[in-house]
């Protein structure tokens, strides 16, 4: 079964097309790595698929469930980081760490101890008790990465998890993305690095004006080349299907 | 995880973040200090030798009565329009602040649901301005009857003391439509702009003398703002419809939290 599914979605904000007919799917065991240019539509379609964005057409799945209403027990083994993490800055990170244990329905005796291990994978050692406010945008980083994976989800949505970690935080989460993911569960990140992508990822979908525009192998030194010449070749399949509308229409 | 067992933890992060929040601390000092403090100060000034010209004449109905009794009509009225505002400032803070900030889209696909989240924060607020209510009552009550024992006056003032709480009740309820307004504003300041249209809307109610079946202006108007006239005019069912807006509000704030898109 696949854990996380956009089928044939689009969204439009206004006359501006964000998805154009995205049908995107990853397994159990899988990390896919969801890469493109800024206004490519990678959050667009991670905040359809965390139920977020109701789309103008087509569907999303998590674990076989609509994500805008997911059942109690589906949601327990789902967890997601889009745009803002679940963090609020008047609690100290073992705070926010309990809050989002109870809200991802771990009772409560058992979240001071998820808490405290989260705390200890994520390297927030020194800043257990400082508020979140005064965390350094790394380290809320990590927190907010370490809230949304602490009930060990089967299902996981990363947005640019490591836009703003230092290369020890890369690593800590590059590991945890790997171990869940070995674990069985289907993880599905956007990012802008490559390299990063390269290392983390089994499959890499290139997203572009709102369209899958093909799958990259993670493999090999050349990355960047091969993503910069799937998307100019889009464009130019673009321009050339534009043209042959307008002669068409003429 | 059972209904019961999400409400139960949503219940207790709200408490927390209330606890933390610098609205609900500021505006509890607010409450329970100053209104107090207005209520006796006003009383003694009103009564006070060198009070003349248009402050005397605005402090006219205090200057003459049972001391305690005065105290707690001052209370009662202060409160109900206090606790609307605080309560106001709490709801745009604790809704607006998390579809501000955007962790909001965060609460979704969580094993606690959006609309249990939404539940849990009214009642919190409910819990936070009641408990508030009683206090700033309390205190009142406390400083009356020292005022009371130096000037050797009794204090038998405790049916006024049910219209105090009665009135600060009412006034915090009718924050909570203003959840609804955070919701669907998104916006903190633009629900202090509709609680503040909402404060003035009334002054023209009562102004055009409409305020009895308004149910903004209905526990001020009961509590002897409006004078004695305006306050008899005020029965059940008017004090009832001032009643019914927290439910409605909680009902509606619940519904649009368990609806919510584009976060």
């Amino acid at each position: 079964m696949t854990a996380l599914v956009l089928d044939d979605v689009s969204h439009n904000f206004g006359s501006r097309v964000a998805l154009d007919h995205l049908t995107l799917t990853v397994r159990p065991g899988r990390v896919t790595a969801l890469i493109g240019l800024n206004g490519a539509g990678k959050t667009t379609a991670l905040r359809a698929l965390t139920g977020r964005l109701r789309p103008t057409r087509g569907t999303a799945r998590i674990l076989g469930h609509n994500p805008a209403d997911l059942p109690g027990d589906v949601a327990a083994r789902f967890g997601h980081v889009v745009e803002s993490p679940l963090v609020y800055p008047e609690l100290t990170v073992t705070e926010n760490l309990c809050c989002a244990a109870r809200l991802h329905g771990q009772p409560g005796r058992a979240t001071a101890r998820g808490a405290s291990a989260a705390v200890g994978r994520m390297g927030l050692g020194p800043w257990r008790h400082a508020l979140a406010r005064t965390l350094s945008m790394g380290n809320r980083q990590r927190l907010g990465i370490a809230c949304a994976t602490l009930h060990r989800p089967t299902a996981l949505i990363l947005d640019e998890p490591t836009s703003a970690l230092d290369p020890q935080g890369v690593v800590l989460v590059r590991e945890l993305v790997r171990e869940l993911a070995d674990d069985g569960a289907a993880v599905l990140v956007s990012s802008h690095h490559l390299d990063e992508v390269a290392r983390i990822a089994d499959e890499i979908v290139v997203l572009h004006a709102g369209r899958d525009v093909g799958r990259l192998e993670p493999g090999g030194t050349d990355l960047e080349q091969r993503f910069f010449a799937m998307v100019l070749a889009a464009d130019s399949n673009s321009a050339k299907t534009r043209t042959a509308d307008m002669e068409y229409r003429a | 995880m059972t209904p019961a067992a999400a409400l139960r933890a949503a219940l207790a992060i709200e408490a927390l973040k209330l606890r933390r929040s610098a609205v609900a601390r500021i505006a509890s000092v607010l409450l329970v200090v100053l209104v107090p403090l207005a209520s006796v100060g006003m009383v003694a000034l009103a009564r006070s030798p060198q009070a003349g010209g248009p402050t005397a004449a605005k402090l006219a109905d205090y200057a003459t009565g049972d001391l305690a009794t005065t105290h707690l009509m001052v209370c009662a009225q202060v409160l109900s329009v206090a606790a609307l505002a605080a309560g106001g400032f709490f709801v745009a803070w604790s809704f607006g602040r998390e579809l501000e900030s955007g962790t909001a889209g965060a609460l979704f696909g969580l094993a606690v649901p959006r609309s249990t989240i939404a539940l849990a924060k009214c009642l919190v607020t409910l819990a936070w301005i009641a408990g508030c209510v009683v206090l700033t009552v309390a205190v009142t009550v406390a400083a009356s009857a020292v005022v009371a024992a130096v000037s050797g006056a009794p204090f038998a003032a405790w049916a006024d003391v049910r219209t105090a709480v009665v009135a600060g009740l009412l006034g915090g309820g009718l924050a909570l439509p203003f959840a609804w307004v955070a919701t669907v504003t998104r916006s903190q300041l633009g629900t202090v702009g509709g609680l503040v249209g909402v404060v003035a809307l009334t002054q023209m109610v009562v102004l055009l003398g409409g305020g009895s079946w308004f149910p903004y202006a209905a526990p001020s108007l009961w509590a002897g703002m409006g004078g004695a006239d305006a306050a008899a005019a005020i029965g059940l069912p008017n004090l009832l419809l001032a009643a019914a807006g927290a439910p409605l509000a909680i009902a509606a704030v619940v519904d649009a939290w368990r609806r919510l898109t584009n976060v």
